[in-house]
């Protein structure tokens, strides 16, 4: 228990499991919410637009909306953009199913021995207060400039963080339960089946929802160091020319891959939530 | 179901520290020996933290006896092996499991097949009175139906002894005395043999054949009463109406001043 807590307080990026969402009163209230979210964005193309007006921003510091959407078009149209937003998708998808299924695997199984447990546990907290993606140089080395190095980066942050949260979890499970189970004279493997994995769930939930944006920081990070395609090289590569519209067009390719990768963690949550 | 002359479970001078080897070892338990008749129920009283979960804990396998002896169904208990039915505070439900499954769990991790088990958790559930709700998720049960399907996880697998530990204390007044009243019959009807652990003198004297008064930590029998109406008033409720429920009240509740009183003279002492 002592090391549990030890854990928690050197932890910085562990979520409490997530409070179960309210539901929508009634489908109007959404459409209205809805339209309010749309005219969020409208604002926001609105004051850019007048401060380019104005001469308050500067285009070639800013970009301008008409030029992105230009941009937009035309990498649309000759197939860059879909070229990179493929190929950092990639990445990322394959380098957080690695990681995540690998890190709540092995976070999980380092319950059966408290042994090891200790003897990692300072690795433990070494590895959850480094940044991360100082580790992305390195993969480089090892992975090649390819696709490969990128899936690497994306699968090793995301191991480390879903891989502490699993352990987190398993370290939350009501002592109480175990000594029932126990009183029972259930075998550790029982306990672990029954008990302790379904207990981890919320914790390795949440753990999913965490490295969403991990796997797009290494990913999108392995790119900025060395690469040829993706996002990342796109927006990197835009930059040192000041293309700030192609930046533009990255930057929101990528909160659009965000935003699909929450919604399909959303609905791996609901699933998991329904078999509860 | 009447008090047979059987012992099922018997504790002779069992003795619990904890940290024994350590330059601070912490006595729990002194010597505590009592014995428990088939379909008794034994209550244990003793103020708070006088070691009487210690004591569950070594009767249920969990931590070892630094002396002494503590035999089930006459096989002397060395490790944890499902001898015992466990009933805490927390009803400890399972919320991933719904209600006919959280019933199971003992028969599961006994390896019972899983249809015997689902059939035998649900004749449990419609006999007493969950009908309807097998399929519920504990979220949506009250405290008080918590504790009966707790009760049932406990039954199902048929331990010999069922050991309560202050199962009623969450509960609010009302919900408490109703359930009281629900075990009670329930563990009677079952023909079970059960250690009550409580705070309330109420709840031992209307729940139990027999009270067994502890002392401070480290804890030692101090008395034992026996109830003078034995199984013929079975409702908790009645049982306070008895002119000698007040009397055994009293003198329970000065024997357990008389023991914190000795506490408070110890701490002052040490100060």
């Amino acid at each position: 228990m002592a090391m549990a807590t030890d854990i928690g307080e050197a932890k910085k990026q562990t979520a409490a499991p997530p409070a179960p969402k309210r539901r929508p009163r009634n489908s109007t209230g959404r459409l209205r919410i809805m339209a309010y979210q749309v005219a969020v964005l409208i604002a926001i193309v609105a004051v850019w637009q007048i401060g380019l007006w104005t001469g308050t921003l500067k285009p070639y510091v800013y970009g301008t909306p008409w030029g992105v959407m230009q941009a937009f078009a035309e990498q649309i149209a000759n197939g860059t953009l879909l070229r990179h937003f493929w190929v950092t998708g990639q990445e990322v998808i394959i380098g957080f199913v690695i990681g995540c299924s690998l890190g709540s695997l092995c976070g999980l199984m380092l319950w059966l021995s408290p042994l090891w447990a200790k003897i990692l546990h300072p690795y433990m907290i070494a590895l959850n207060g480094v940044p991360k993606i100082a580790l992305a140089p390195l993969i480089i080395v090892w992975f090649g400039l390819g696709m490969e190095s990128k899936i690497a980066i994306a699968a090793i942050i995301t191991f480390i963080v879903a891989f502490l949260q699993a352990y987190k979890g398993t370290q939350e499970v009501d002592q109480d339960l175990i000594r029932l189970m126990k009183s029972l004279g259930a075998t550790q493997w029982q306990t672990f089946r029954k008990i302790v994995m379904p207990g981890s769930v919320p914790w390795i939930v949440s753990a999913l929802r965490l490295n969403v944006g991990f796997a797009l920081i290494g990913a999108v990070v392995g790119e900025y160091i060395s690469a040829e395609e993706g996002l990342g090289y796109m927006v990197y590569y835009a930059g040192q020319l000041y293309d700030l519209d192609s930046v533009w067009v990255g930057i929101f390719s990528l909160m659009f891959m965000a935003l699909i990768l929450e919604a399909v963690v959303a609905r791996i949550e609901k699933m998991l939530d329904m078999e509860k | 179901m009447s008090i047979g002359q059987e012992t099922v479970l018997e504790a002779n001078e069992a003795r619990v520290v904890y940290n024994e080897d350590s330059d601070n070892p912490v006595e729990a338990v002194r010597s505590i020996s009592l014995d428990l008749r088939k379909g008794e129920v034994l209550a244990l009283v003793g103020p708070s933290g006088c070691g009487k979960t210690t004591l569950f804990n070594a009767i249920a396998g969990l931590i070892p006896l630094q002396g002494g002896r503590v035999s089930v169904g006459g096989i002397e208990v060395e490790k944890a092996s499902g001898h015992v039915g466990y009933m805490l505070q927390k009803d400890l439900l399972l919320p991933w499991r719904s209600v006919i499954d959280n019933v199971t769990l003992g028969l599961e991790v006994r390896g019972k097949p899983k249809g015997e088990a689902k059939k035998i958790a649900q004749e449990l559930i419609e006999r007493y009175g969950l009908g309807g709700f097998e399929h519920s998720k504990p979220s949506g049960l009250s405290g008080g139906m918590r504790q009966r399907v707790a009760l049932m996880r406990t039954l199902a697998f048929e331990p010999e002894v069922i050991l309560l530990d202050e199962p009623f204390s969450a509960l609010d007044f009302q919900t408490r005395i109703l359930l009281q009243s629900d075990v009670k019959r329930i563990i009677r009807e079952e023909g079970k043999s059960v250690i009550l652990i409580t705070h309330d003198i109420g709840e031992a004297i209307s729940m139990a054949n027999r009270i067994v008064v502890l002392t401070n930590r480290p804890a030692t029998v101090k008395t034992v009463h026996e109830v003078p109406w034995g199984d013929e008033v079975t409702d908790p409720v009645a049982v306070r109406d008895r002119p000698e429920y007040q009397e055994m009240f009293s003198t329970i509740w000065q024997e357990l001043e008389l023991t914190n009183g000795q506490q408070g003279k110890t701490m002052k002492g040490a100060a």
